[in-house]
């Protein structure tokens, strides 16, 4: 079977990657741009994520946020934004035959934002909320602060919000600069699935790019540096219960061995019939939840371990997710649980695929970050591929890895966790 | 599991427990908290399995650095908690 995608290089290096869904009533566009928090230094932390929210503040054919909302809305689509830590997108899902509409709103709001001072000056009040925010939710933060120690003195080690100093400080003209110097066609691929004709939306496409064709220079990404050790970060915080994270580096998207990993990360902590949840909280009832996750970048990435325990037995806890680790990279899955984890795997990328959304987002981000696109049942091949072999030897990489693990709760200090993770 | 030792942590745990949550009428001294996990530690027991010892030198330390009793039951829930994967090991 052929591939069920198109893919059209632009004018201006952008790329506009499409797939006909002749069945469904919806037509999905992205856009998404390479960048992201990873390319902030730490005085224009947050730049990334400000600049996303901007684009919603009004443009000069729409001058506020309610007549952008309204464009889309009033034909019953939706509209969204999101940053990461490698990109930021901008998507609609349209009815299908609205699908010029939706694609001339995205260039609107990426292309004529007004970036209006006084809109600046609010968006940055709500960012200052929505970081304190975090603050006040522990299974989050703690989270935050467990990539501060994955990766620290990095970019990719900081919340993609930026910190209270770095929004609290940034100007007009920092905005204005970084958005110029990363809106840019090269670092733009425009993905749409749906009821869709592809000569349509690619004449539509083409009439609608007006950024910038040139880039200044490579942006240098730099490669975070090595760990030099387990380190444990104990935040004391009068909570019920204590937030641990745990973990170490792992493996990068382009990594041959990630389909290994995403099962390694499945049998270990994805859902009720995981290891994690069946034995720390169904067979010790020693936390409520317990659950593994991972985050994967161009070079990097990491395996998490999020428990959610009573103080008293946080330390007993984490030495029992750490017994379920070393298990699994001492003794090969067994082929039942190999065979669920693939099942589980490949059914949630199925399931995610159902939309026209999901389909746009999958082909989208996998042209720019991955520069190529594999269809699903190449993909659902490679997960079929891993052996229980794979996944020890994917298990023995990680834990050769230093663990890192930050912790909130009532604790006076890290001793017995430090001494659980051999710091 | 280890039985003895258990019997030991366990009893100290629950004198922890009975400061933590304020029960009780008589009141426990960090003396009597210290005495029990020093009972512990004379076991040889304690050394078949790593790390036991050493939580539960850092629950004695913690005793005598006056902590809260929450972190002294934490430390010694570890030691348990060691024990127990020894055994299952």
């Amino acid at each position: 079977m052929g591939s069920p995608h198109l893919v059209h290089a632009l004018p201006g290096g952008a790329q506009l990657v499409t797939e006909s869904m002749p069945e469904r009533h919806s037509t999905s566009v992205v856009f998404m741009f390479g960048g992201g928090s990873r390319l902030e230094d730490d005085r224009l932390a947050g730049v990334s994520h400000f600049i996303e929210h901007l684009f919603f503040k009004g443009t000069t054919r729409r001058p506020s946020p309610k007549e952008i909302a309204d464009a889309v809305e009033g034909v019953g689509g939706f509209i969204n934004a999101s940053t990461d830590k490698e990109l930021t997108a901008y998507w609609t899902r349209v009815p299908s035959e609205h699908m010029a509409l939706g694609l001339d709103v995205l260039f609107d709001i990426v292309t004529n934002s007004r970036l209006d001072p006084a809109d600046i000056e609010r968006e940055r009040m709500v960012i200052l909320e929505e970081l304190r925010m975090y603050q006040d939710q522990p299974q989050d933060f703690v989270q935050n602060l467990f990539e501060e120690l994955i990766w620290p003195d990095h970019p990719l080690g900081r919340d993609i919000a930026g910190t209270e100093d770095s929004v609290s400080k940034l100007t007009r003209d920092d905005i204005l600069e970084f958005a110029d110097a990363h809106y840019r066609l090269p670092n733009l691929v425009i993905g749409a699935a749906g009821a869709l004709e592809d000569e349509d939306i690619l004449a539509a496409v083409k009439s609608g790019l007006s950024l910038r064709s040139d880039l200044e220079s490579d942006q240098p990404v730099l490669a975070p540096a090595p760990l030099e050790g387990p380190r444990v970060l104990v935040r004391r915080r009068d909570t019920e219960q204590a937030h641990i994270c745990l973990g170490a580096r792992a493996f990068s998207y382009l990594h041959p061995d990630r389909h290994a990993f995403d099962l390694f990360n499945t049998v270990l902590g994805e859902g009720m019939s995981s290891r994690l949840f069946l034995n720390i909280r169904e067979r010790l009832g020693l936390a409520y939840d317990v659950h593994s996750f991972s985050q994967k970048h161009r070079d990097t990435g990491y395996l998490g371990v999020y428990i959610g325990v009573d103080p008293k037995k946080a330390a007993e806890a984490v030495n029992a997710v750490m017994a379920e680790l070393r298990t699994l990279s001492e003794t090969e899955v067994a082929p039942d649980d190999l065979a669920r984890a693939k099942e589980f795997t490949k059914g949630r990328l199925r399931l995610e695929l159902e939309t026209t959304n999901g389909v746009a987002f999958w082909l989208t981000y996998q042209q720019l970050l991955l520069g190529q696109i594999k269809t699903i049942d190449e993909e659902l091949a490679l997960v079929d591929d891993v052996t229980a072999a794979d996944v020890m030897r994917v298990a023995q990489e990680v834990l050769s890895g230093p663990i890192q693990m930050s912790v909130i709760g009532p604790f006076a200090r890290d001793s017995a966790f430090r001494l659980a993770i051999g710091a | 599991m280890a039985g003895q030792a258990a019997v030991r942590i366990r009893r100290a745990i629950a004198l922890v427990n009975s400061v933590a949550d304020e029960a009780g009428d008589e009141e426990i001294t960090p003396t009597e908290i210290a005495e029990a996990i020093r009972d512990c530690l004379e076991l040889t027991e304690v050394d078949e399995t790593s790390n036991v010892r050493r939580y539960l030198g850092e629950a004695l330390d913690a005793v005598s650095d006056g902590m809260p009793a929450d972190f002294v039951a934490m430390t010694l829930y570890a030691a348990l908690g060691a024990l127990r994967e020894g055994a299952s090991n």
